[in-house]
């Protein structure tokens, strides 16, 4: 890519401004420089611009995508995801930001395993970040070294799936983290009333025989979290809210002026836990897939700005996790690839307009961790996808980028691709070739 | 106005706070311990101000600097001391606190030295057995002849520490010696700040006089003297901060960080140091810098100046009764 750079004849949707209207964007070294109605072959050609001129024919152009949780396979692990296979795969799905989250597979847990990573980000065409873990192998017991992976550049710390049940040492955390202003992300969940649940307890899960946990426990984990972040000062994410119970919950520390980040997770925005009444393994996730009302609610706290981040929750498993049945698989799916073109269906279904549907993936996410890209504005980082918002296909894991087959989203059709996608300027997706 | 000009002496007859203690009682013990100090550093040490008096040190927590301490410094002034330890106390066998300090006070001591796990056993000992108590650490309530040995040795490099800026870093939460320390430079007008992880501070340390702050080179911009607290490695295993090394990375003193305070700023511990954890080998031997062991030597000057005014009125009372 040159070093300057236009894109015209777009149809610009910035969530930041709430911008929406025809027009074009110049680039140069990276960064946005101009954009709006004003910028037209014409004008270009008139002022003898010298740099490429991409036309967009009409299509979408928007922030690349901000995505604060995915996950990747330890290292060698046979057929295992890669960095290389999750890089492809979220550029392909328009993602220009990615953040590697722990798990129990991946503690990422030290400031030395942080720093190793980090060593094979650079060359990497879109932006990768990296989660800590919050306590040592996300035990929920002993706090880990957060104050080194800050340095080292842990974009925030997470426990991961799993709920710390030991108060003290959750208001240790908040505290701690507090002086190094690191955000802590928090699955709203209980140590023990979800202990074991694969579902929302509800009639259907009733009438299937599912251990289940009831909606509550999100209120539970959100008000416990939130009194202590109030106590401690403490920056706190709410990891993954899935129901309407937690959106309550969640809107009442807001209330109380609480720094209460809250995500959500692409799949309980899109499906509900009829959608598992198959009972097939991919659709076993965490959070479980809760009820339509609760997937309603999501809705509304993304329309209501409640929830900043909507994360793909991406996932790889091995087949051998997954050939099993549902209340054995490993819980979990891929998503960076499918987080588009499943967020625009909840617009094509007229449930979210674009703006509001784009903001949680672009500047939601950079406001609440402070990052530059995320927003179409001059001096700004050129991070942009293009999108053909229209573009009708069909969601098949074999076809995706990514290394595992493990699909909450198998065969779903979707109307929404992306063409092409830039990171600071340089094109690293396109879907010419 | 000063002393001299008009009759003022040391009214207490029990040191179980700094809050007891006024500018002028302070002023006392700082030039009663630099005349201490003197005598101290001659080959005739002893001095008979508190002769015929016996004087217990009870103390129920281990401590071998300043139960020695306390001995030597009631020794020089001619008492005759008793070392009262924990581990072989009858408080071991079951006996509780009340009986056993009703137990030693039947045996005439005219001084208690009282060291105990629990906030306010120097008070609560004092209290019950009308002793002169010296509280030498009540859990984490105060150690207030440790503040003043500190203010006292800092006074001796510094002059007066009226303005002076001085940092107390480390672990506040658990610290008798900063509950103390901080009372007493407020006392003498110093500007007073606390640098910590969040952990390791009180939620409300910000209302104590002292300014707050979590990270280190911030608070050592222009300060005079800093002060590193001991960590205790329970601390980690209880969860306030996740490791040693991190805790240093961030909270050690080192020469590096000390360039952001004043040029000449000197560096405290009061004992016994983590080296590597709170603050660096190097530093602490430095002795351009260091005032540790200037701390332990003005630790017997100041208790002797503690002991010899409580003691000298203990005495007078007695013999009014």
């Amino acid at each position: 890519m040159s070093e300057r750079f236009a894109i015209l004849n777009a149809r610009l949707v910035d969530p930041a401004s709430g911008r929406d209207e025809a027009g074009g964007l110049i680039v140069e070294h990276g960064v946005i420089t101009e954009l709006g109605q004003a910028v037209k072959g014409s004008r270009l050609v008139d002022d003898g611009f010298d740099g490429e001129m991409i036309d967009a024919r009409g299509a979408i152009l928007a922030p690349a995508l901000i995505d604060l949780r995915a996950a990747i396979e330890p290292a060698w692990t046979p057929g295992g995801e890669t960095l290389d296979s999750l890089v492809a795969a979220a550029s392909a799905g328009g993602i220009g930001t990615l953040v590697l989250a722990p798990n129990d597979a991946m503690a990422l847990d030290t400031p030395e395993t942080l720093r190793a990573f980090k060593s094979e980000f650079r060359p990497r065409p879109i932006r990768l970040h990296l989660a800590g873990g919050a306590t040592r192998d996300l035990a929920g017991e002993t706090m880990a070294e957060i104050g080194l992976m800050t340095e080292v550049g842990a974009l925030y710390v997470s426990q991961g799936d799993n709920a710390i049940a030991d108060t003290r040492v959750l208001r240790n955390l908040l505290s701690y983290a507090s002086g190094f202003e690191t955000f802590v992300a928090l699955r709203p969940c209980d140590a023990t009333l979800g202990a074991g649940a694969i579902a929302t307890e509800s009639e259907w899960a009733a009438r299937l025989g599912l251990a289940a946990e009831p909606s509550i426990t999100e209120r539970l984990a959100i008000d416990r979290a939130a009194a202590l972040a109030e106590l401690t000062g403490g920056k706190l994410i709410i990891d993954r809210v899935s129901t309407d119970e937690g959106c309550t919950a969640l809107a009442r520390a807001r209330r109380r002026g609480l720094e209460i980040g809250a995500t959500a997770a692409i799949a309980h925005l899109t499906l509900n836990d009829v959608d598992a009444a198959d009972l097939s393994a991919s659709k076993r996730i965490t959070p479980p897939l809760r009820g339509e009302e609760d997937r309603l609610a999501l809705v509304e706290a993304i329309r209501s700005g409640l929830i900043d981040a909507i994360v793909s929750d991406h996932r790889p498993l091995p087949d051998a996790t997954q050939d099993q049945p549902f209340g054995d698989a490993a819980p979990g799916s891929i998503g960076v690839e499918s987080l588009l073109g499943a967020l625009l269906g909840l617009v094509h279904d007229s449930q979210l307009d674009l703006i509001e549907a784009l903001r949680p993936v672009t500047s939601g996410p950079a406001d609440l961790l402070g990052l530059k890209q995320g927003r179409l504005e001059a001096g700004a980082p050129a991070d942009m996808a293009i999108i053909d918002g229209d573009a009708p296909w069909v969601f098949h894991a074999a076809d995706s980028h990514s290394n595992r087959r493990n699909a909450i989203f198998e065969g779903r059709r979707f109307q929404g691709q992306v063409l092409k996608l830039f990171v600071n300027g340089a094109m690293v997706f396109t879907s010419d070739n | 106005m000063t002393r001299a000009e008009f009759n003022y002496d040391f009214p207490h007859q029990r040191l179980v706070s700094i809050t007891d203690l006024n500018p002028l009682d302070v002023d006392i013990l700082f030039e009663r311990a630099e005349h201490w100090l003197s005598v101290c550093r001659t080959p005739s040490k002893k001095a008979d101000a508190l002769r015929g008096l016996t004087q217990i040190n009870l103390f129920f927590e281990p401590s071998t600097r300043t139960q020695a301490s306390f001995a030597i410094a009631g020794k020089r002034l001619g008492a005759d001391v008793v070392n009262f330890s924990a581990a072989s106390s009858s408080t071991s066998k079951g006996e509780t606190l009340l009986d056993t300090v009703r137990t030693l006070s039947a045996m005439n001591p005219d001084l208690l030295v009282v060291r105990h796990k629990a906030c306010g056993a120097a008070k609560f000992i004092s209290d019950a057995t009308g002793i002169a108590v010296v509280n030498a650490g009540d859990g984490m309530n105060e150690h207030p002849t440790q503040a003043l040995l500190d203010a006292f040795t800092l006074t001796q490099r510094l002059g007066p520490l009226g303005g002076r800026r001085i940092l107390i870093v480390g672990d506040i939460l658990h610290s008798r010696v900063a509950r103390s320390g901080v009372q007493l430079l407020n006392i003498l007008g110093a500007q007073v700040r606390l640098c910590a992880p969040s952990t390791l501070l009180p939620l409300d340390a910000d209302r104590w006089g002292a300014d707050v702050f979590h990270d280190l080179d911030d608070a050592l911009e222009g300060c005079d003297a800093v002060m590193a607290l001991r960590l205790q490695r329970e601390r980690m295993a209880a969860g306030y901060i996740p490791s040693s090394r991190e805790y240093f990375r961030f909270y050690g003193l080192t020469h590096q960080r000390m360039e952001t305070a004043h040029p000449e700023a000197l560096v405290l511990h009061p004992g016994p140091m983590n080296r590597g954890v709170e603050i660096d080998g190097a530093l602490a031997d430095d002795e351009e810098r260091s005032l540790i062991l200037d701390q332990v030597e003005a630790g017997v000057a100041m208790r002797m100046a503690v002991l010899e005014a409580i003691g000298t009125l203990a005495r007078s009372n007695e013999a009014r009764r």
